[in-house]
């Protein structure tokens, strides 16, 4: 019937780089990611200078006092912006089952979780970098306007640098839980809400039933929530807190450990489910 | 070179691909044919794995698809929902799914000027008319200069200029040794592209045939006879075999007897006759005979 001759497909095959870079061009050419980034700059430096701007020392000070309160100012804008990473990073991917563009990317990557784990770690990235960069801008900003009113700050204490990269972390950490929540729920209402509802709603609960029933299971709970536990990698206090039986206080480290542990929960299930469901 | 073997995928109740196996070869442009809802979108779904089967296996040149090292290369696709995020450019859209590859972009500038998109490149695709959705489905599926071609219902929404292009690069891309596997719901658009013809209803394949066999399948052995006396010549011919539908006063139309028989047999019983034509029949007919019991959606009716 015909004697031509089968083509023979020929040419560069998948790569992992060649993933990123495809995750680059889909994260960067969407008007939602300028528009969230936008406003974690903006929040966060804009709160932390408005805080210092508005600060008003009184009385005696330590210089320990002094140092907490800048860290605490330059790291403010965290509490929100965290809102917005979640919204952003529960887009990244309920974005594309919304449009359908999800079919794109799985012929393109059969294999599937290839292409889940690209798309969090380019989105992990950008958001530690930017997240860094914003929260480290507030930081020299505050320490300006602060040392401006006679607080005597220290720029070479580790701790302090290690809250303000800690928060930038904690940023990046929070989103990649939103966006495997995303790829759970693979809708973009029901994944911005199931986000929000565990960083935001979920600690206020929680709070409620802690002072309402004083139980230390609630508080511990509260504690080991995403946000909660991730808060410890950017909180700086001079003095610890009063030790109290029972109730969990976790350090920078133990915050950090948690919340990774919650982003492997919900990256492993978001993997599984990836596989196996039809797209 | 596609290969389905017992392939079925059911939606809980419902099986929407029923056992069906079927091969689609390098070469030759392949029409998928069914009415809607026959399970082809389905199909071409489990081939590039977007589904995965109930039963059977799907292979893509051996071998399945998810196996494949560089899946835009081997096989490129067309879906029949929109397969785009709505808020990225054209553009961009090509570049994300070319860096997967590590394609150029000297390829993602061709496959749009390829498929005319110039003008609109930069436009985000949320704006973009049907056919023009349809032209950046396409110029995704040609990317990876890909070896086989899977496109579901890729005339829908073109102007008819789209069509004849859809058709030539279709044809031209068979004749260069590509498997090329098309579906529509029109066995018209068939009757002008396809050298294969795979149909399915409900599921099953109903015929799989080269395309010449299948408009037989319609050209039958009716004969168009016209005559002022029909009513009379209708009963001469009349036997237990032979089927006669009056269609006009004087026209009717005649199953089980060559031309050369109704021809001598008018003349022996001194009939005048103004028409003695073979029913030509279409792939249209051939299709709509074949598919008959096979519609899942009646219009106007009620579904068995």
């Amino acid at each position: 019937m015909t004697t031509t001759q089968a083509y023979v497909a020929h040419g560069s095959g998948l790569s992992f780089r060649g993933l990123l870079l495809s995750e680059w061009i889909k994260l960067s050419s969407l008007r939602s990611t300028m528009w969230c980034y936008g406003l974690i700059i903006l929040i966060n430096i804009g709160l932390g200078v408005l805080l210092a701007v508005s600060f008003q020392p009184q009385g005696a000070s330590t210089a320990s006092i002094d140092q907490g309160y800048w860290v605490q100012f330059s790291t403010i804008g965290i509490a929100f912006s965290q809102l917005v990473v979640s919204v952003l990073g529960a887009l990244v991917i309920t974005g594309e089952y919304g449009t359908g563009m999800i079919r794109s990317t799985l012929t393109a990557v059969p294999k599937r979780i290839p292409a889940l784990i690209s798309k969090a770690v380019v989105f992990s990235v950008v958001s530690f970098v930017i997240s860094l960069v914003s929260i480290v801008v507030a930081a020299l900003l505050a320490q300006g306007l602060l040392t401006g009113k006679g607080l005597t700050l220290d720029l070479s204490d580790g701790r302090a640098w290690g809250a303000i990269v800690g928060g930038a972390a904690f940023l990046a950490l929070i989103g990649l839980v939103a966006l495997f929540l995303g790829a759970i729920v693979r809708n973009s209402a029901a994944g911005i809400s199931a986000a929000l509802g565990l960083i935001f709603v979920a600690p206020i609960v929680l709070q409620i039933f802690a002072a309402v029933t004083r139980a230390a299971w609630v508080q511990n709970l509260f504690e080991l929530l995403p946000s909660s536990a991730g808060a410890r990698m950017y909180s700086y206090t001079a003095t610890p807190a009063p030790k109290v039986p029972d109730v969990i206080v976790l350090d920078p480290a133990q915050g950090l450990l948690v919340l990774v542990a919650w982003v492997a929960l919900f990256g492993i299930l978001a993997s599984v489910l990836l596989k196996r469901r039809d797209a | 070179m596609i290969e389905a073997t017992g392939l079925t995928k059911r939606y809980g109740m419902k099986t929407a691909v029923d056992d069906v196996t079927f091969s689609v070869k390098p070469g030759l442009v392949t029409g998928f044919l069914g009415p809607n809802g026959a399970g082809k979108s389905t199909t071409m779904r489990l081939v590039v794995g977007l589904d995965r089967p109930s039963s059977g296996s799907v292979t893509v040149n051996g071998k399945s698809y998810s196996a494949l090292r560089a899946p835009l290369r081997e096989v490129g696709v067309l879906l029949d929902a929109k397969a785009v995020h709505t808020g990225r450019s054209a553009i961009n859209h090509l570049r994300a799914l070319a860096a997967t590859h590590s394609i150029g972009r000297a390829r993602v500038d061709e496959v749009i000027g390829l498929t005319g998109l110039d003008s609109v490149a930069r436009k985000r695709v949320g704006g973009f008319s049907l056919g023009m959705g349809q032209r950046l489905g396409i110029a995704a599926a040609l990317l990876g200069d890909p070896a086989t071609l899977i496109l579901d219902e890729p005339v829908n929404g073109l102007d008819p200029e789209g069509v004849i292009w859809v058709r030539t690069l279709a044809r031209f891309l068979a004749s260069e040794g590509r498997t090329i596997f098309l579906s529509s719901h029109l066995m018209s658009e068939m009757a002008q592209t396809a050298d294969h013809i795979i149909v399915l209803g409900r599921g099953r394949i109903i015929a799989d045939a080269p395309v010449g066999e299948i408009l037989a399948l319609a050209t039958g052995t009716a004969m168009l006879v016209r005559t002022p006396d029909a009513e009379r010549f209708g009963a001469l011919l009349s036997a237990p075999d032979i089927s006669i539908t009056h269609r006009e006063p004087q026209l009717m139309q005649v199953t089980g007897l060559s031309s050369a028989q109704i021809g001598e047999l008018a003349a022996k019983n001194g009939v005048v006759l103004h028409e003695l034509s073979p029913q030509a029949g279409s792939l249209e007919d051939a299709y709509l005979a074949l598919t008959k019991d096979e519609v899942e959606y009646h219009a106007g009716g009620t579904p068995r």
